[in-house]
């Protein structure tokens, strides 16, 4: 009985582990500065990186990128505003961070900063050109068989659903009869997004997993990418290169083709594992030019709206939420089913369409698994289908989903933590009340009370001040009584 | 917590465009004086769009011509974009900004017709081609986007009263729509414009040189609207809010009001042809 007890306390306590995603600048602030030197001699990683820093931090960097020698910090300090000195603090901070500036000293004894001359030298010629072109644009000849954007598209999404599709089904092929290379689902094992089953050693998803499914795209790309990343010193490639080939793309041209030729046998490879992923079309493997698709591009941007003349819709949502919390989603995807059952509780599945709740305790089950409430209803606002916003409410909010439903979705978050855990030591059936009243107070002044009731003589201190308020209790017993 | 979130996720959503307003003019007297000027201008011009897109992938541009017999816009041109594939290290879009730009005013001068003598620039009219451009750009964005639209008007064209009544007009509608208006003087100082700017929120530099004008559009016009309160930018400087009377064009201290429909004037008008209730108003 007791042990029933604590098992369900543990799993109480215990949060679930939640999917780490992280950006740009928090990849890069772990790589050592060496590292960081050999990224900066690209160009296009310098351009990169300059569009992740905070806005004041770019103000800065621009226009001290034509300076020659090193600015004083006071004068760099003087550039923002009274109001804004934690910004600017946090500025500085990033910049030293990433390696862009360093600390220098100036003739006169005043600290400055100075622009790392590899960084300088590559971001300027990002902006206003010298240099050598970057790998992938050796002059090409008209392709014959052109692909369009809209075969871009297609071929982006299936080959990217293949992936998610695995993570779901576990090993069974995907829907047109396509699984993924051996390579991709070490990726996935590797990132704890999939693990080892016990009992057939097939790989099955995890929570994280399953939060990683609830990500737009973007960011699931993203996300990915990193961990291929991780792993791919072990593999011989080099980081640098990998990564500035990975940029390029992001900075590439939809629907243009671009040259394989000149590239090294690792970054060939590479692009092999890109084509795989969907990032990138190839005709065959021995042909000579590629295509990056919208997958690739802006890929370290999470919320790239692309406000182009062309607005080519693609992935038109499918998922109608109403006021009664009855979901209908017009899918017959076997992944975007399962995604939904995740929180809501399936109803009816007919051909095109299927049929769920969201209740209270489906969303809890969730939650349990370690999902958020944001990720559920960024989910949802995703793949809304293009009826929801026409609707009138959609119109004036941002949001197409009902207000109703995402306030009730977050109130079932925040019924979770009603309760704040503190672990603590009891002490009560004390023989008299001065004892009590002495060590109440004794631990009161040491700040390690947490709660006492007077009337039933009953105390509880944190487990670190335990060891206090023992130790003074015995002197107190020795001395006292 | 909740909005802090959103407002981050705004901000990124949140496309900034800018519109540069570029005067040509052939009579300004900094190209009279060394026409390697234009070739000085158009450089840090280029460079200066160029950082603007290198902020943020989501950042929009467009440049205007004013000519002195029309605008016309230098970039985006309309039709098919030119098939431009790297030279150098330069980031292709960059690329195609410049060659653009370059390929375009190259094309308007040679084709412009002859001047019979110096003449005004038509600012006023192409900073309200820049606002109609805006417009549509807005009207068509996709849902849940923001446009953030400032206009930079760079010249070195001398003061022009005769357009006042259009100027007026532009600079009412673009703080109705709230779009910044910056300007930057290249050789003399404009009050018309600075009141514009100083309606419209905006930054108004003359330029002490034109060697560092480079430098000078990066720190002060560079960063947008939201950001420059975050930023020590020159203080506005005290505006001349003279009305120009409507028959001379001339600006006046004192002046008389019609108080029907408010048109300002020197002296008395003539009683024919004009509204019947005259009062004097001192200005």
């Amino acid at each position: 009985m007791a042990e029933k007890d604590t098992k369900s306390l543990k799993s109480i306590l215990q949060k679930p582990v939640k999917l780490e995603c992280k950006d740009l600048y928090e990849y890069l602030k772990t790589r050592s500065a060496d590292v960081l030197e050999r990224l900066y001699d690209y160009p296009t990683i310098c351009l990169a990186v300059y569009r992740e820093l905070p806005e004041i931090a770019r103000q800065f960097v621009i226009r001290i990128l034509f300076v020659e020698q090193p600015v004083p910090q006071a004068v760099i300090a003087s550039w923002s505003s009274q109001i804004y000195v934690k910004e600017h603090t946090a500025a500085t901070a990033i910049l030293g961070d990433l390696g862009v500036w360093r600390s220098a000293a100036i003739p006169g004894g005043l600290p400055a900063w100075e622009l790392s001359a590899t960084f300088k030298r590559n971001l300027k010629i990002a902006l206003l050109g010298g240099g050598r072109p970057w790998t992938m644009v050796n002059v090409l000849d008209t392709d014959s068989k052109a692909r369009d954007i809209a075969f871009l598209d297609n071929y982006a999404m299936s080959r990217w659903r293949c992936v998610l599709h695995y993570m779901v089904g576990g090993a069974t092929k995907g829907p047109d009869g396509e699984t993924i290379s051996p390579d991709a689902v070490r990726i996935l094992l590797n990132a704890n997004l999939m693990k080892r089953d016990e009992n057939d050693g097939g790989p099955v998803i995890t929570r994280q997993g399953f939060q990683f499914l609830l990500l737009d795209t973007q960011a699931q790309v993203w996300h990915f990418m990193l961990q291929y990343l991780d792993t791919c010193e072990q593999r011989g490639m080099s980081l640098p290169e990998c990564l500035s080939m990975m940029f390029q793309l992001s900075f590439s041209t939809l629907g243009r083709d671009y040259s394989s030729e000149g590239l090294s046998n690792t970054l060939l490879s590479f692009l092999q594992h890109l084509r795989e992923f969907g990032l990138v079309y190839q005709r065959k493997r021995k042909a000579g030019r590629f295509y990056p698709t919208r997958l690739a591009l802006n890929i370290t941007n999470k919320n790239s709206v692309a406000i182009s003349d062309d607005d080519t819709q693609h992935d038109k949502g499918h998922i109608v939420v109403e006021t009664n919390y009855r979901v209908y989603a017009y899918t017959d995807s076997s992944l975007q089913v399962a995604l939904l059952g995740l929180f809501t509780e399936l109803l009816y599945r007919f051909p095109n369409l299927v049929v769920g709740v969201l209740t209270r305790d489906s969303v809890r089950q969730a939650l349990r698994g370690g999902i958020t409430a944001d990720q559920i209803i960024s989910y949802l606002e995703q793949h809304a289908h293009p009826n929801m916003l026409l609707h009138e409410h959609s119109i004036k909010s941002k949001s197409p989903l009902p207000p109703t439903v995402v306030d009730q979705i977050k109130l079932w978050e925040n019924e979770r933590n009603r309760f704040t855990f503190t672990e603590g030591v009891a002490y009560n059936q004390f023989l008299s009340q001065s004892d009590f009243i002495t060590l109440r107070d004794y631990a009161q002044s040491i700040n390690v009370l947490i709660w006492q009731n007077e009337r039933n003589r009953t105390m509880v201190v944190t487990k670190n001040g335990h060891d206090d308020v023992k130790k003074f209790w015995k002197r107190y017993q020795k001395g006292g009584s | 917590m909740e909005t802090e979130a959103r407002t981050v996720d705004n901000k990124e959503k949140e496309c900034s465009l800018l519109v540069i307003v570029l005067d040509t003019n052939p009579s300004q007297q900094i190209i009279r004086r060394d026409s390697h000027h234009v070739t000085q201008i158009l450089d840090s011009i280029c460079a200066f769009s160029n950082a603007h897109l290198m902020q943020r992938p989501q950042n929009k541009l467009a440049v205007l011509d004013c000519h002195h017999h029309g605008t016309e816009f230098l970039y985006p041109t309309p039709g098919r974009p030119l098939d431009i594939r790297q030279v150098d290290g330069q980031y292709e879009v960059f690329t195609l900004v410049e060659k653009t730009i370059k390929q375009k005013l190259a094309q308007i001068i040679s084709d412009a017709p002859k001047m019979s003598g110096p003449c005004e620039s038509l600012l006023a009219g192409s900073i309200a081609m820049a606002l109609s451009y805006i417009t549509r750009l807005e009207r068509n964005r996709p849902l849940g986007t923001r446009i953030n639209a400032r206009i930079l008007v760079v010249t070195g064209s001398n003061e022009c009263a005769s357009q006042y009544m259009t100027y007026m007009n532009v600079f009412f509608t673009a703080q109705k729509q709230n779009i910044v208006l910056d300007v930057c003087a290249l050789d003399k100082s404009l009050t018309l414009l600075q009141q514009g700017c100083d309606i419209t929120g905006g930054q108004y530099l003359r330029l002490p040189q034109l060697e560092g004008l480079l430098q000078y559009l990066l720190w002060v016009f560079l960063p947008d609207p939201e950001t420059r309160l975050k930023l020590v930018l020159p203080p506005p400087v005290k505006v001349d809010y003279r009305a120009a009377c409507f028959c001379h064009r001339e600006l006046i201290d004192i002046g008389y009001v019609c108080s029907v429909c408010f048109t300002v004037f020197k002296s008395p008008p003539p009683i024919a042809g004009k509204p019947k209730k005259k009062k004097v108003r001192q200005m």
